[in-house]
């Protein structure tokens, strides 16, 4: 039960991430590898807004935010923290390159400059050593429940349950809103968007605003259930997560969130004599997917006009 | 990876600050420009992989295995290695890597453009753990006291200059032969080669192996240079950053990633005065570069005026 | 099935035609682009394939020279069944085609990219080149001559240093026909060659495709939207009207074939 549940909750992290990959690649055809970078912020942010201190090899020894705020605002606010920082991403990485109708090759370069920059500046300023949330974060939740006889850590059931509403607040939105569908017209075809008078530039900002934010949340997520083990922890996610992507299918939103749980409950079913090969199993999986069905799990086809 | 050598290596003049550009960093830049050579062999055929770390890892793994454990390769109990022994590694090496990409090669290459970058970052990152958890690697340690063949880091100035030229030279001749120029036919429309009798999957696989045999030796020499081995050494950032090698040197002549594997391997070292913020300021390099040079620093026509070829004239 | 390849050949064409189409279909999602398409090519002909726009012509060259994969039917060379090869097996057999919409290496020269084409004429292996071994030298130097006798032949030889993707319309359709022709084809198939073309360039069209035909041993295949010109160059042609052959004959019976009449008139074309 707690292996599922570890596995589900996992999964739904990796469901943020490739989200947020998913939200960038539908409009701008391009992969973000920034994504990583800004799940470490978002962990980070949410360890200072929460009154955390810098370390004495941090930049600033002992220096922290004159606040302490709960977990919930905290979460959010470094989630829109994050959401920022991805919209200067954005400005920075893509922008200039779409002005000047660069190679959409050049912006994987790019992007990982300024993913470069984002966790080298976390580590100059927070030291390249792990943090933990202090004990009694969340208040007012137990440790542990029970469920069905089996012990369950509370914080994972929380980090599930925030993980699948933010999925669905997400989804509903791009269904349902008008936002949501001028960012999909655009995804679909952007000429034709533009022609509806839909500003495609204002969609690639929100895509990158959203997806920033996913990864805030997640990278918060991550922090409180587990700890910050080090600047650069949110690559990994990252890497994961373009795993998931591709399982899923370029640029499908539900291929994204399948694959993410089924990654999730795929390394958490790894016995725990062979945690080390865990992180290959995400590759493992996505190499086979990849030679089945180059496409991924719910992609479309795509057909070279001659 | 740069850490290490250039610790070991670096001399510490009477000032107490290192000496900017010695031997040792040298060495590097050169590994550096290999590496670049190996990323830009694909993408002259059209392929965008990422797969070169991984080759390099496995290279860089079995010459330290091979030097460490296997006596009949004479490694003295001072530390000192056999010369022969050594090229006869740079070629096992380069010769598993070959086999391994032949292999690994035939499977992924029927996957196009970003699904192709992203099942070769996969392969890398299956390549590291692996490293990371096989019984015989040295685990997250490593293996270390690798044997060296040569006294100083100078020495291996000679073997990592001899493979750059040879890497040179290959491309070099590439270029006046049916396989460079199936390359560069894939390169521009695969499928209009493909009609002209281009058998492209030889072709790009062709392409993929060569690159993975001059990573494989490169792994080999890297790993006798900075004396140990672990599963950092091919790692998905090192993906990238090769990657940017050919970016921003160029992608259009085998001279571009030669000069961006030398530049942005000296680069960090070169920041290490200015402290931690160096690496915000190779992640800007890396970010800002393609801005301003989107073709790279060498580019046909740059070639072409330092060549001093006639440039046709306009009509 | 007389032929005795490891592959199973369904349909086995007319051993006295070069090029048969048997019962050709393609379809894409709901959209039969090809329906049961049959003709067959004699060597040493030069067939047109007319047809409004959208009647299918380009999706017939694809699936002949194997870059679009049938729905249905067969593609016979010289009796045997090629519907499965790919294009660079087919082309190796002796099928070449050009692309109406262009597709040169744009980033080579001119000459780089009959290099390109001429990559097995003659054969040389990969060692050979790197070592540039005597017999390598000999194989480009025989390549180097055949590009040049090309480029004099469709005048592109001024051309040659100038990178492809710079020409003029009319020139790089000129170089589309000398690289396929560098591939050394028994059938040449040419996609709308005059399209695009000035007036004085499409009036020497006809008298290049005869050219070639007697100079390097060809049968031609040939679309053409110019319907005159066809005519004047055709022996055969095949009239083709929502992926269905509805004439096939020489141009005079074509003319007059009431069907076609209906297409090209009834149509409000």
């Amino acid at each position: 039960m707690q292996t599922l549940l570890n596995g589900a909750a996992a999964g739904g992290v990796y469901a943020l991430v490739a989200l947020g990959y998913t939200l960038v690649f539908s409009v701008l055809g391009v992969i973000n590898f920034a994504q990583g970078a800004l799940f470490s912020l978002g962990g980070y942010l949410t360890f200072l807004l929460m009154g955390g201190r810098i370390s004495a090899n941090g930049g600033l020894p002992g220096w922290g935010l004159p606040l302490a705020l709960p977990f919930a605002p905290a979460l959010l606010l470094a989630a829109m923290g994050a959401a920022l920082a991805s919209l200067l991403v954005e400005r920075l990485a893509f922008a200039p390159l779409r002005q000047r109708n660069a190679e959409p090759l050049l912006s994987l370069i790019t992007s990982l400059g300024a993913g470069l920059v984002l966790v080298n500046l976390l580590q100059l300023l927070m030291g390249a050593e792990g943090y933990a949330f202090p004990a009694g974060t969340l208040t007012g939740l137990p440790a542990a429940i029970s469920l069905g006889g089996a012990r369950i850590r509370s914080v994972q059931v929380l980090l599930l349950v925030i993980c699948a509403a933010a999925v669905l607040l997400l989804t509903l939105w791009l269904e349902r809103s008008r936002g949501g569908r001028a960012l999909r017209a655009v995804a679909e075809d952007p000429t034709t968007a533009r022609l509806l008078g839909i500003d495609s530039d204002a969609m690639v900002r929100l895509a990158f605003l959203l997806s920033g934010a996913l990864a805030g949340l997640g990278g918060g997520l991550v922090g409180v259930s587990v700890s910050l083990p080090g600047p650069y922890f949110g690559i990994g996610y990252g890497l994961k997560g373009l795993a998931v992507l591709v399982l899923g299918g370029l640029g499908s939103v539900p291929g994204a969130i399948a694959g993410g749980l089924l990654m999730g409950l795929a390394e958490a079913l790894v016995p725990a004599d062979a945690s080390g090969w865990r992180d290959a199993l995400a590759f493992a999986i996505l190499f086979a997917v990849l030679l089945l069905r180059p496409s991924g799990l719910l992609g479309r086809r795509l057909v070279e006009k001659v | 990876m740069e850490r290490h050598a250039a610790e070991r290596h670096a001399p510490v003049s009477r000032w107490g600050c290192t000496n900017v550009i010695d031997n040792g960093l040298l060495v590097q830049m050169l590994i550096g420009a290999l590496l670049g050579v190996s990323v830009y062999l694909p993408l002259a055929a059209g392929q965008l992989s990422l797969a070169t770390p991984a080759f390099y890892a496995v290279g860089g793994t079995l010459a330290a295995l091979l030097s460490t454990r296997w006596a009949a390769l004479g490694a003295g109990a001072d530390g000192s290695f056999p010369l022969p022994s050594f090229l006869l590694e740079l070629l096992l090496a380069g010769a598993l890597a070959g086999l391994l990409a032949l292999l690994v090669g035939r499977l992924v290459l029927r996957l196009q453009g970003i699904y192709l970058a992203i099942a070769t970052i996969a392969l890398v990152e299956i390549v590291r753990v692996a490293i990371l958890n096989l019984p015989f690697t040295g685990g997250a340690i490593g293996i270390f006291a690798i044997p060296q063949p040569f006294a100083t880091a100078s020495g291996y100035l000679v073997p990592a200059l001899a493979l750059l030229a040879l890497a040179g030279w290959g491309c070099q001749r590439l270029e006046g032969m049916p396989l460079g120029r199936a390359m560069a036919a894939i390169r521009d429309d695969e499928l209009a080669a493909r009609c002209m009798g281009i058998d492209t999957t030889a072709t790009r696989l062709s392409a993929f192996v060569l690159s993975a045999v001059l990573a494989g030796s490169t792994g080999a020499l890297a790993a006798h240079f900075l004396n140990t081995w672990n599963a950092r050494q091919g790692s998905f950032d090192a993906s990238i950053t090769t990657l940017a090698f050919v970016i921003l040197g160029g992608s259009r002549s085998w001279l571009g990633p030669v000069v961006g594997g030398l530049l942005l391997t000296a680069l960090p070292e070169l920041l290490r005065p200015v402290g931690d913020v160096r690496l915000v300021l190779f992640g800007l390099v890396i970010l800002l570069g393609p801005v301003f040079f989107p073709r790279g620093l060498i580019t046909p026509g740059l070639l072409e005026r330092i060549g001093g070829r006639r440039q046709e004239a306009p009509r | 099935m007389s032929n005795s390849s490891a592959r199973p050949t369904p349909l086995v064409g007319h051993p006295t035609a070069l090029l048969e189409v048997q019962e050709l279909s393609c379809r894409f999602g709901g959209l039969l682009a090809l329906d049961r398409v049959s003709f067959s090519v004699q060597p040493g002909e030069i067939f047109g394939v007319i047809g409004p726009n959208g009647a299918g012509k380009t999706t017939l060259f694809n699936l002949i020279s194997g870059v679009t994969p049938a729905s249905g039917g067969a593609v016979c060379w010289r009796g045997e069944a090629i519907t499965t090869l790919p294009p660079d097996r087919r082309n190796r057999l002796g099928v070449a085609r050009t692309f109406q919409n262009l597709r040169l290496f744009e980033g080579l020269t001119v000459l780089e990219n009959l290099l390109v084409a001429l990559q097995r004429q003659p054969r040389s292996t990969a060692l050979a080149g790197l070592l540039n071994s005597p017999r390598h030298r000999r194989a480009e130097t025989q390549r180097l001559e055949k590009a040049w006798q090309l480029l004099e032949e469709l005048e592109l030889d001024r051309l040659a240093e100038r990178q492809a993707g710079t020409l003029a319309y009319g020139d790089r359709r000129r170089l589309e026909i000398a690289r396929a022709l560098a591939t050394g084809p028994a059938l040449l198939l040419l996609d709308e060659p005059a399209a695009g073309l000035n007036p004085a360039e499409k009036e020497g069209l006809a008298a290049l495709i005869r050219g070639l035909r007697s100079r390097h041993q060809l049968t031609l295949l040939v679309i053409e939207h110019h319907v005159p010109l066809l005519m004047r160059v055709c022996d055969r042609m095949a009239v083709l009207d929502f992926g269905v052959r509805i004439a096939l004959g020489t141009p005079e019976q074509v003319r007059r074939d009431p069907n076609v009449i209906e297409a090209y008139l009834g149509g409000g074309a």
